[in-house]
C-alpha cells in the first residue's frame, strides 16, 4: 500500500486523527502554561512553605517519564478512588509534565529581568503589583517565547503518549498501529504519520521565531 | 550590595513589620494547608486499603530490589548504548551541516529538523511495526535503542553546534591566520574546544533519553518499567508498585540533572537547553 | 532650634547598618538643606554607594532614622512608593526599562504614580528629553542608545516626576571617558536651577565646580565635611589627605 492508498483508504481517520493530535496540543499547551504560571507564583512567593510545594512540583513533574505518570493515572488512581476517562488522564498528565517546563521557563524569563530594573521601578514609585504589571510579567514573557515555543512542539511530541491508551479517533502515532493493524501499510502510515509531525513542527516554529524577533528584548 | 541575590529575592522589599506579619500569617495558613493536603492523600491510600502491608511488604525482600535493578540495569544499558550512538550521529548531523559543502549541509539541515520533529515513540513503532513488515527482525534491544538514539541525534546535533557557535570566532581567526584548512581548524581547534563546553548539556539530555527508554515494554525489553509491571502481576501490587518505580526515574533523572548542573557551574558554561533542544 | 531654620529635604541621625560581621555605615549623621548640591567622596567600599541607597529605602537600616522633609521614612507598601516617588535616583548602570521605549520610560511613572493623562505626560517627557538633548531618540529602545544617552534619559525619568531631591549613585562610573562630560553637564544645569542633589562621584573637578558641601565618607563612617575650596586644598585627616593624593596620581 502506498500513501496514496492510504489517504483513499484511512484519509478521514487520519484528517480526524491529526486534529485530535492538534487540539490535545492545544489544550494541553494551554494547561501547562496555566499550571505552570501557578507554579510559578508559589515559587516567587515569599512564603517560605509555597516557594518548597513549587519547587518540589517542578522537580517531580520534569523528572518523571510521562508513561511513568500516565500508567498512574490510568491504572493505579482507580484503585484510589479516581477513575477518570484514558482522555483525561493523557491530557492530565501531559497537562502535568508540560507545567512543570512551563514554570522552568518563566523562572529563567524572571531571572533575566535583573535586579536593577526592579530597583529603578521602585525608584520611580512604583508599588509591587505595578512593578509585577508592568516590568516582571511583559519582561519574562517577552524572553521566554522562544522557549516556549519548543516547549509546544515538546508538548506535541509528548501527545504520542496517547498512542499507549486506547483513544477514538486514535493520535497520530496511535494511527500507524491503527493502519497496521487493519491493513499491510507498511512504511506509507509511518510516513504519513511523519509528514504531520515535522509539518506541524516546522510551522509552529517558524510562528515562534517571527514572534520573538517581533517582541525580544534588546539588553 | 544586591549581587549573589536570586531574582525570587530580589523581586521583595526588605520586609517591614506589616509584611512581616503577612508573610508570617501565610506561612501558618500554607503549613496547614499543606499538612491538610498530605493527610487527605494518605486518607485516600487508607480508606482504599491501600497500606495494607501486603501492598508494601516485598519491597523488603531482596529478591524484589535484584529484580528491580535488572531491570534498572537494562533501562541504563539501554540509555547509554542509545546516548553514544545518538552522540556519534549528531556529531556527524552537525559537522555536515556546518561544512562548506551546500548539498551535505541542506541535507544534514533537514535530517536534523526531522528527527528533532518526531517523537520517539513514532520511530520506536517503526522499528517494530514496520521494519519487520519487510522481513528484517531485530533483537528487542536494538528496537527501542535505535529509535530513542535517532530522536536524540536531532537535538544533540543542535547541542554541539550551540557549542561550536560559543566557540571564541578569534580561535578560528587566528587558525585560518596561519593557514589552516576549514577541515583541520574544526578538528584541531574547535571541535575540542565545544566539545568541552557541551559535556554538561550532554549529561543533561540523558534524562530525555531514559524517559524515552520507559516505553521499552512496547517492545517488550525487560527494563526497569517492564520487570515492574511483571512484580505487578506477581504480587498483585499495582499502585505501590507504579509509586516506587516512579520515584526511582525522578531519583535518576533528578540526579543526572543536579549533576549537569554541578558540571556546568565547575566549569563556569551554561546548560544548553530549551532554546535549542525540545525539553521533554 | 531658631523657627527660620527650614526643615532639611533629607536628614539621617545615627544611621548604623550592618552587613553580616561588617559595619558598613557607622553613626552616619547628615542633612541636605533645600537647594543644596552634596557631593559624597572616598575611596570603595566606603559605604558612600550604600548611604545614598538608604535614603529611598534601596537599601534598610539596622538603627537611626532617616527623614525626608521632616517625614519619617516609611517601611514599607503605599507609603514607601508614594515617597519614593519625590525622590529621583540615578543609577550607576543606568537601568532604563529594556522593553519600553525611551518615552515611554519616562511617561511610565508620571502616568501610573501621578496619573496625569497620558497626552500630558507625553507633552511634558518631550520636553524633558529636549532638555537633556535625546529628544530625537525618543522612539527608540534603551540598548539602541549610547550609554551617555541613556543615562541623560534616566536623569529626565527621574525629572517626570517632579521630584524635591535626586540622588545620583555614581551617575558617570559606567560610561565611557568621552561620555561623561555629556551627563556632568545636565547634572550642573540641574544643580543651577536649584535642585537639592545627593551626587555620590569620583569627579573631582564637578564637585569643586557645583559642590555646595562635600563629605569624605571612609569605612563606614563620615570622615570629614567642608566645602569643596576647603576641603579640596585643605583637608583636615590624614584619610582624606591620602585619598586625594592618591587621585592625583592619576
Amino acid at each position: 500500500m502506498g500513501v496514496a492508498e492510504v489517504f483513499t483508504a484511512f484519509g478521514d481517520v487520519y484528517l480526524k486523527s491529526l486534529l485530535s493530535t492538534w487540539l490535545m496540543t492545544i489544550v494541553c499547551f494551554a494547561g501547562g502554561l496555566a499550571l505552570g504560571i501557578l507554579a510559578t507564583v508559589l515559587r516567587v512567593s515569599p512564603i517560605k512553605p509555597l516557594r518548597v510545594v513549587g519547587d518540589v512540583y517542578v522537580q517531580l513533574f520534569r523528572n518523571i517519564p510521562t508513561v511513568s505518570l500516565l500508567v498512574i493515572f490510568v491504572y493505579a488512581l482507580p484503585y484510589l478512588g479516581a477513575t477518570l476517562s484514558y482522555r483525561t488522564c493523557l491530557l492530565a498528565c501531559v497537562i502535568l509534565v508540560v507545567s512543570s517546563f512551563a514554570s522552568e521557563n518563566f523562572m529563567s524569563g524572571i531571572n533575566a529581568i535583573g535586579v536593577g530594573q526592579i530597583e529603578a521601578a521602585r525608584s520611580i514609585g512604583l508599588t509591587f503589583t505595578q512593578i509585577v504589571r508592568l516590568i516582571v510579567i511583559p519582561q519574562s514573557l517577552r524572553t521566554t517565547v522562544l522557549p516556549m515555543t519548543n516547549l509546544l512542539i515538546a508538548t506535541l511530541l509528548t501527545t504520542a503518549m496517547g498512542s499507549q491508551v486506547p483513544l477514538t479517533p486514535p493520535e497520530l502515532t496511535g494511527m500507524v498501529n491503527y493502519v497496521n493493524s487493519r491493513s499491510v501499510a507498511g512504511i506509507s502510515a509511518f510516513i504519513v504519520s511523519a509528514i504531520c509531525y515535522a509539518g506541524t513542527s516546522v510551522a509552529l516554529g517558524f510562528l515562534g521565531n517571527k514572534l520573538d524577533e517581533k517582541v525580544r528584548i534588546v539588553r | 550590595m544586591s549581587a549573589n541575590v536570586s531574582m525570587r529575592d530580589a523581586l521583595y522589599e526588605a520586609p517591614g513589620p506589616k509584611t512581616r506579619r503577612r508573610v508570617a500569617i501565610g506561612t501558618g495558613v500554607s503549613l496547614v494547608l499543606l499538612v491538610a493536603l498530605i493527610a487527605f492523600v494518605i486518607r485516600q491510600f487508607y480508606i482504599n486499603d491501600q497500606l495494607n502491608p501486603k501492598y508494601w511488604s516485598f519491597f523488603t525482600r531482596w529478591t524484589t530490589w535484584r529484580f528491580l535493578l535488572r531491570g534498572m540495569f537494562g533501562t541504563i544499558k539501554v540509555a547509554l548504548m542509545a546516548g553514544v550512538i545518538a552522540m556519534a550521529l549528531g556529531l556527524l548531523l552537525m559537522l555536515g551541516r556546518i561544512s562548506p559543502n551546500k548539498a551535505l549541509s541542506a541535507a544534514c539541515h533537514v535530517a536534523i529538523d526531522l528527527f528533532r520533529s518526531l517523537p520517539s515513540l513514532l520511530l520506536i513503532y517503526f522499528f517494530f511495526l514496520v521494519i519487520p513488515k519487510y522481513g528484517i527482525k531485530m533483537p528487542a534491544f536494538w528496537m527501542i535503542t535505535v529509535p530513542v538514539a535517532l530522536a536524540a541525534s536531532g537535538v544533540l546535533a543542535e547541542v554541539f553546534r550551540a557549542g561550536v557557535n560559543a566557540v571564541p570566532k578569534g580561535q578560528t581567526e587566528a587558525a585560518m591566520a596561519l593557514g589552516m584548512t576549514h577541515g583541520k581548524i574544526t578538528r584541531k581547534i574547535v571541535l575540542p574546544q565545544a566539545l568541552k563546553i557541551v559535556i554538561p548539556s550532554l549529561v543533561s539530555q540523558l534524562v530525555v533519553v531514559v524517559k524515552d527508554t520507559t516505553v521499552a515494554y512496547v517492545v517488550s525489553y525487560p527494563d526497569l518499567m517492564q520487570n515492574a509491571r511483571v512484580l505487578i502481576s506477581n504480587y498483585d501490587a499495582l499502585v505501590s508498585m507504579y509509586f516506587v518505580v516512579a520515584l526511582i526515574y525522578i531519583a535518576i533523572n533528578y540526579a543526572t540533572n543536579q549533576f549537569s548542573i554541578y558540571l556546568a557551574h565547575r566549569q563556569g558554561t551554561q546548560v544548553i537547553s530549551r532554546t535549542s533542544e525540545n525539553p521533554i | 532650634m531658631p523657627t527660620e531654620t527650614a526643615t532639611p529635604v533629607i536628614e539621617l541621625r545615627h544611621v548604623d547598618k550592618h552587613y553580616g560581621p561588617l559595619h558598613v555605615l557607622q553613626d552616619i549623621n547628615l542633612s541636605v538643606a533645600k537647594g543644596e548640591v552634596l557631593v559624597v567622596i572616598g575611596p570603595s567600599g566606603s559605604g558612600k554607594s550604600t548611604m545614598c541607597r538608604t535614603i529611598n529605602r534601596l537599601e534598610t537600616i539596622d538603627s537611626g532614622e532617616i527623614l525626608i522633609e521632616g517625614q519619617l521614612l516609611p517601611q514599607e507598601g503605599k507609603e514607601l512608593a508614594a515617597l519614593r516617588a519625590k525622590v529621583g535616583m540615578v543609577f550607576q548602570s543606568f537601568n532604563l526599562f529594556a522593553h519600553k521605549t525611551i518615552l515611554e520610560n519616562v511617561t511610565m511613572g508620571p502616568i501610573e504614580v501621578l496619573h496625569t493623562p497620558k497626552a500630558q505626560a507625553e507633552a511634558e517627557a518631550m520636553e524633558l528629553l529636549r532638555r537633556v538633548g535625546v529628544d530625537t531618540q525618543a522612539a527608540k529602545v534603551p540598548a539602541q542608545l549610547s550609554g551617555g544617552q541613556q543615562q541623560r534619559v534616566a536623569i529626565a525619568r527621574s525629572l517626570a516626576m517632579h521630584p524635591t531631591a535626586m540622588l545620583f549613585d555614581e551617575p558617570t562610573s559606567a560610561l565611557d571617558p568621552e561620555m561623561i562630560n555629556e551627563v556632568l553637564e545636565v547634572m550642573v544645569e540641574l544643580a543651577q536651577q536649584g535642585m537639592t542633589m545627593v551626587v555620590v562621584t569620583h569627579e573631582m573637578n564637578f564637585a569643586r565646580r557645583v559642590a555646595n558641601r562635600v563629605v569624605f565618607m571612609a569605612d563606614g563612617q563620615i570622615v570629614e565635611q567642608n566645602t569643596p575650596d576647603e576641603f579640596f586644598d585643605h583637608p583636615q585627616s590624614q584619610r582624606a589627605k591620602d585619598f586625594l593624593d592618591s587621585i592625583k596620581g592619576h
